[in-house]
């Protein structure tokens, strides 16, 4: 049996091609390749404290090759949504779900990219599907991509050759908080779903009967 | 075909929907809740030295190169020491020189590495404060 393991493979790839190799994981794991994109930020970050990488050149390809793979996807999940706007597009229920990511989706995205990032991927996928404005999903992108870069490869950074240590807790705190996200999200549902529920019960009962 | 539900039966499957939403995210947040927990715990256990390279940390994705530039050994004093030639396995990691040269014993050239920097930096002490 081979014994093929992606973060090895990855981690060896850094350290012998540099930022680069780093720039193309990023892309890869933006579209859904499973690429440890994370570990790779925090990996870099203690790489450049060791002088195997430069920061400047770390930060422009990991940037670049972040937001490209998003605006990938972004378009990934727009040619999906054409299809999707001609099957779905009278639909009331598609069309609230446009409206509401177009105004709150910004807060989504950003957010996503560096502190919910496994739900990255389909977040760029309904933003492309949603048709929200791409110019400000690229400003959303960016930012949030930024602060993923700088947060974590600081800390890749600030804990050296130990940078294994953080990069498991930062792993496990993530997956904590998109377990935290949907419970809210259910408990959110439930309370909207009661009152309209009530609302529903309360219309039935003042409306004449015939 | 397409089935017209009552608004009874929407509300039912809406609500399916929430409580299917509060299992999995409890679900999720007692697994990795614990996880998060024993991580910390972890990183609070160990005396945290960004500064000072500890051989234990060697892996198989380590090439030679990098092992020497973050152990401040000269690279072809690991090479000679795995009796290997630089040229030609300078981009290969310790995992694939390990199959390459030791097939049979996992892990061997991973030991070699390790007691060859232990040695250099018992005769080389390391810089106090010196970053790896």
């Amino acid at each position: 049996m081979t014994d093929i393991n992606v973060t090895d493979f990855l981690l060896t790839a850094i350290i012998n091609y540099g930022a680069l190799a780093f720039g193309v994981a990023l892309v890869l794991g933006a579209l859904g390749v499973p690429v440890p994109g994370t570990l790779a930020v925090i990996a870099v970050g203690g790489f450049v404290r060791q002088g195997v990488i430069d920061w400047p050149s770390a930060a422009i390809f990991g940037l670049a090759g972040a937001v490209l793979g998003d605006s990938l996807s972004y378009g990934l999940g727009r040619f999906a949504g054409d299809w999707a706007e001609r099957r779905f597009g009278q639909s009331s229920v598609w069309q609230n779900a446009q409206t509401t990511f177009n105004r709150r989706g910004g807060a989504a995205i950003y957010l996503t990219r560096w502190l919910l990032t496994p739900i990255a991927l389909p977040i760029n996928l309904i933003a492309g599907g949603s048709r929200y404005p791409f110019w400000r999903f690229l400003i959303y992108d960016l930012s949030g991509e930024a602060t993923w870069i700088v947060l974590f490869g600081g800390l890749g950074y600030a804990f050296g050759s130990q940078w294994e240590l953080i990069n498991q807790f930062i792993s496990d705190f993530s997956g904590l908080l998109v377990g935290i996200v949907i419970f809210a999200g259910g408990v959110y549902g439930l309370f909207r779903y009661r009152q309209r529920k009530a609302a529903s019960a309360r219309r039935e009962a003042v409306a004449p009967r015939g | 075909m397409a089935v017209k539900k009552s608004k009874g039966q929407y509300f039912t499957i809406e609500r399916l929907i929430f409580i299917g939403l509060l299992v999995v995210g409890l679900l999720l947040m007692g697994f990795f809740g614990l996880r998060a927990a024993r991580s910390y715990i972890r990183i609070q256990q160990t005396g945290l030295e960004p500064g000072v390279t500890d051989v234990e940390a060697i892996r198989g994705w380590m090439t030679v190169p990098y092992i020497a530039q973050a152990y401040q050994v000269p690279e072809s004093f690991i090479f000679e020491q795995l009796d290997i030639p630089a040229e030609g396995n300078r981009k290969k990691s310790l995992r694939d020189l390990n199959r390459e040269q030791a097939s049979g014993n996992p892990g061997a050239l991973t030991e070699v590495v390790k007691t060859a920097i232990r040695h250099y930096q018992a005769e080389n002490p390391p810089t106090p404060g010196g970053d790896p």
